[in-house]
């Protein structure tokens, strides 16, 4: 018996063993490839390491949502036209563009430009690319391609693009995350889950590895058209924690951290060779109201006595840590048709807010209303309610866990008061007002003004650009009255960074490794 | 023996089946996948397009019935987020979890052995009670907290340590000593209480009294029985190291199958969430049995009828 009983222990432990030196073994092996590649801060001139929060959801540019994957994916991927830092459009993939006819776009292609795998760019990945995003509608990015109804290449270098009607946002299109252009004959070739495991793009820095979870890996493509990228490796790394991404970066183990939380801010600042840099983000902080009749918010009194009970720089001081900016309109500057008399600014004044609560003919505490908001936002949300009562409402909050917000969100079924930060990838005003528009708003918030309907319903196919930005203008002078929404502040992007990287944050919140650079030695 | 084994794994079947029902069922009912992957500024057209796409549209009967169906082929579905087979992404991450997993029961145990024989040999005495006392704060400190102050002093203050994420060896350290604290703890109290008992056995006074030393007898006749509950408490633990090392994992940001989970219940990655949950089953009813066998192998007055 005894002799059995030492077996089973000996097993146990053999197996324990065997195990761990596997894992040594394959730890050795990663261990030799951090001191050639140089992760840490001896080599920070050629290795750029940035963290974030959230992985990456794929190497497909067109069924990819959300902006971290972009951030990542623009370093791989090019766009026929660019945003640059100012949001302006300059040329990509693309050299020059016109306009045909109202229906017609006609691009000139750069020449000599080659995929990572050698391949050369040529109309035929224009079409292949735009009409793949367009066509199927099972990807992500379909919503906002799916208005081009086809891609002529009219030769090597020149492509028509056609939409179903007049668009004015074609090029606000073609320079985001579905617009990416994809290798058309090696997907041909190898198929597109292979092109996944080893995505090939014209951009200036070349796929190596990508660990879910935990870090993409990119190279420095030496055949990059505008010139050498500046960095021979680029690591993105995620990590969720953000205590754990502010230990990283005070540890020196990322260049950059992003979406530092307001309660590191002064620790980071406090280090010698850490910076803060901030920069506003195409998010604004919102509430938006139902106004549906017998809503209790169909009162404009009532939506005024809300705008005018809430501080909002109180809120970005006391729960940003003072990153955002106070604002009366959601089109903030750099997007199309923004407004800039109602930004910086906002409205607060509970005496009056008291006041126009009892004109509207409601006593202490009669106001009642349900503001829902994702957990995201609870805080802002309890100093919201909290402001509120102050100045007499009855506030329910009902904060939900992300993807019950999301539901009860597409299934537009809040109560009066929904507490949103939206954002714009289009960098347009439209983006911020179709909810507005008679047939979307039904259900959701119910408002209707003709007026407002007739100027959106014109802008969305003026092709005038200087008429069209005076609709979108009339329309926030329109809303800064009749406040169908309420807005708090523009959201400001905080950042951690090495001393030794120079970092501007962009609006876009992407990460273009090449306009971040090492400080001179 | 093999009869047992057998009626064991005819067992799992009726179990898998009942944990694939209640995850289906529960991710089903929590919220809607297709409003997460969609821009905010998509249309309801656009959402009945890719409800219809994804076949949520079906009745929950048919969904299950279909799932089910291509579940015992081995197939759990695409993950949304990643758009690739969820069993696939699953198993992609075992050996991360696997490798944390064996290193915390490694930290354990080379903590609770030595501590826990300690104890007992020295019971009642101020030793006994400080080892108790930092057992028990071993086992109430949450793990995030002591994930989070590690890092503050291995990394950030004396730089000896990485941070965070999956690589070397030095990036095992942490993570798998946090882990293995709690387990540790528990373990130590464990063999000090049957180390006790087997002290104050017969044969034991009967070795003493034969002439051997102390440490003779301590080593050579009561620590390797009294070690035989451990290994069976370590083989059940370790599932629960598997499958429960969500928030470590999120802490150092280690890319195994908590994170993955983590992530996958936010964005409502229902494939993964199904996979990861049914994966985990598996993995906890397969140890359970050889947990059984390897105790009856151990022990053979236990007896399974």
């Amino acid at each position: 018996m005894k002799k059995r009983q030492w077996t089973g222990l000996w097993i146990t432990l053999l197996a324990i063993v065997m195990v761990l030196s596997a894992c040594g073994g394959k730890t050795t092996s990663t261990n030799d490839n951090a001191v050639t590649e140089g992760t840490g801060s001896g080599s920070a001139s050629t290795t750029l390491t940035i963290a974030a929060a959230t992985d990456i959801e794929s190497f497909d540019p067109h069924n990819n949502n959300n902006t971290s994957s972009e951030a990542v994916l623009v370093n791989v991927f090019d766009y026929l036209i660019k945003n640059d830092s100012e949001q302006k459009k300059v040329a990509g993939l693309a050299t020059s563009w016109d306009q045909v006819d109202d229906t017609t776009w006609r691009f000139k292609l750069r020449e000599g430009v080659t995929f990572h795998n050698g391949d050369p760019f040529t109309s035929a990945d224009v079409k292949y690319t735009l009409e793949r995003v367009a066509k199927d509608e099972t990807l992500k990015q379909n919503s906002y391609f799916k208005n081009i109804v086809e891609v002529k290449a009219v030769d090597d270098y020149t492509v028509d693009i056609i939409t179903d009607g007049p668009d004015p946002l074609l090029l606000n299109r073609l320079s985001k995350m579905g617009a990416g252009i994809l290798p058309a004959k090696y997907i041909a070739d190898k198929g597109f889950d292979a092109f996944l495991k080893q995505p090939v793009g014209t951009g200036p820095y070349k796929f190596s590895k990508w660990t879910k979870d935990d870090r993409v890996e990119l190279v420095k493509n030496e055949n990059y058209f505008d010139g050498e990228p500046k960095w021979n490796e680029v690591v993105f790394r995620v990590i969720p924690e953000a205590s754990t991404r502010v230990s990283e970066l005070l540890a020196g183990g990322v260049d950059v951290a992003s979406s530092i939380p307001s309660t590191d801010i002064a620790r980071i600042e406090g280090e010698a060779d850490k910076k803060i840099v901030k920069a506003p983000i195409q998010r604004v902080l919102q509430l938006i109201f139902r106004q549906t009749e017998g809503s209790i918010t169909a009162d404009p009194k009532v939506r005024e006595a809300i705008d005018l009970a809430i501080d909002k720089q109180g809120i970005v001081d006391s729960i940003a840590g003072g990153a955002g900016i106070v604002t009366r309109t959601s089109v903030t500057p750099g997007n199309f048709g923004a407004d800039p008399s109602l930004y910086k600014t906002s409205l607060y004044d509970q005496a009056k807010a008291k006041q126009l609560l009892q004109e509207a003919g409601y006593a202490e505490g009669e106001a009642e209303m349900t503001i829902s908001v994702s957990a995201q936002y609870k805080e802002q949300a309890e100093v919201v309610a909290a402001m509120l009562e102050q100045a007499g409402f009855k506030i329910n909050l009902d904060v939900l866990e992300a993807s019950a917000f999301s539901e009860r969100y597409s299934s537009k079924s809040f109560k009066e008061i929904f507490m949103i930060g939206i954002g714009n990838s289009l960098f347009d005003a439209s983006n911020n007002y179709n909810r507005y528009m008679l047939e979307e708003a039904k259900g959701e918030s119910d408002y209707n003004n003709p007026e407002v309907e007739k100027l959106l319903q014109s802008a969305l196919v003026n092709m005038d650009p200087a008429a069209r930005e005076k609709e979108y203008q009339q329309v926030q002078q329109i809303f800064s009255e009749e406040r169908p929404a309420v807005y708090l502040y523009q959201m400001e992007g905080v950042y951690g960074t090495n001393a030794k990287v120079n970092f501007a944050p962009r609006s876009d919140e992407m990460f273009y490794a090449d306009e971040i650079t090492p400080v001179a030695q | 023996m093999g009869k047992y084994v057998l009626k064991s794994l005819l067992q799992i079947i009726p179990v898998l089946f009942i944990v694939s029902l209640i995850v289906f069922i529960l991710v089903r009912v929590t919220g809607d996948p297709v409003a997460l992957m969609l821009p905010e500024t998509a249309t309801a057209e656009d959402r009945a397009v890719l409800t219809q796409a994804l076949g949520l549209d079906q009745p929950l009967y048919t969904q299950y019935v279909k799932f089910l169906g291509s579940a015992i082929q081995g197939d759990f579905g695409q993950s949304f987020r990643y758009n690739q087979p969820a069993l696939e992404l699953v198993l992609e991450r075992l050996p991360a979890s696997f490798e944390l997993a064996v290193a915390a029961m490694f930290f354990a145990v080379l903590m609770a052995v030595p501590l826990g024989v300690i104890s007992a040999v020295k019971r009642n005495t101020f030793t006994d009670l400080i080892i108790s006392g930092i057992s028990v704060i071993g086992k109430a400190m949450p793990n995030f907290w002591m994930g989070i102050m590690l890092i503050l002093l291995f990394s950030v203050m004396l730089g000896v340590l990485p941070v965070s994420g999956r690589g070397g060896l030095s990036h095992l350290i942490l993570p798998a000593f946090t882990l293995g604290v709690g387990l540790a703890a528990q373990m130590t109290r464990l063999i000090r209480s049957s180390m006790l008992e087997i002290l104050n056995q017969d044969y034991i006074r009967t070795a003493r009294s034969k002439g051997l030393g102390r440490m003779v007898v301590i080593v050579k006749h009561a620590f390797r029985n009294g070690l035989i509950p451990v290994v069976t408490i370590m083989s059940l633990q370790f599932t629960s190291l598997i499958g429960g090392t969500l928030i470590t994992e999120t802490v150092f940001s280690w890319p195994g199958l908590g994170q993955l989970l983590v992530v996958a219940v936010n964005t409502h990655d229902m494939a993964i969430v199904q996979a990861a949950v049914f994966v985990i089953a598996v993995i906890v009813v397969v140890t359970n049995i050889l947990t059984d066998v390897a105790y009856r192998l151990l022990d053979p007055r236990i007896k399974y009828d």
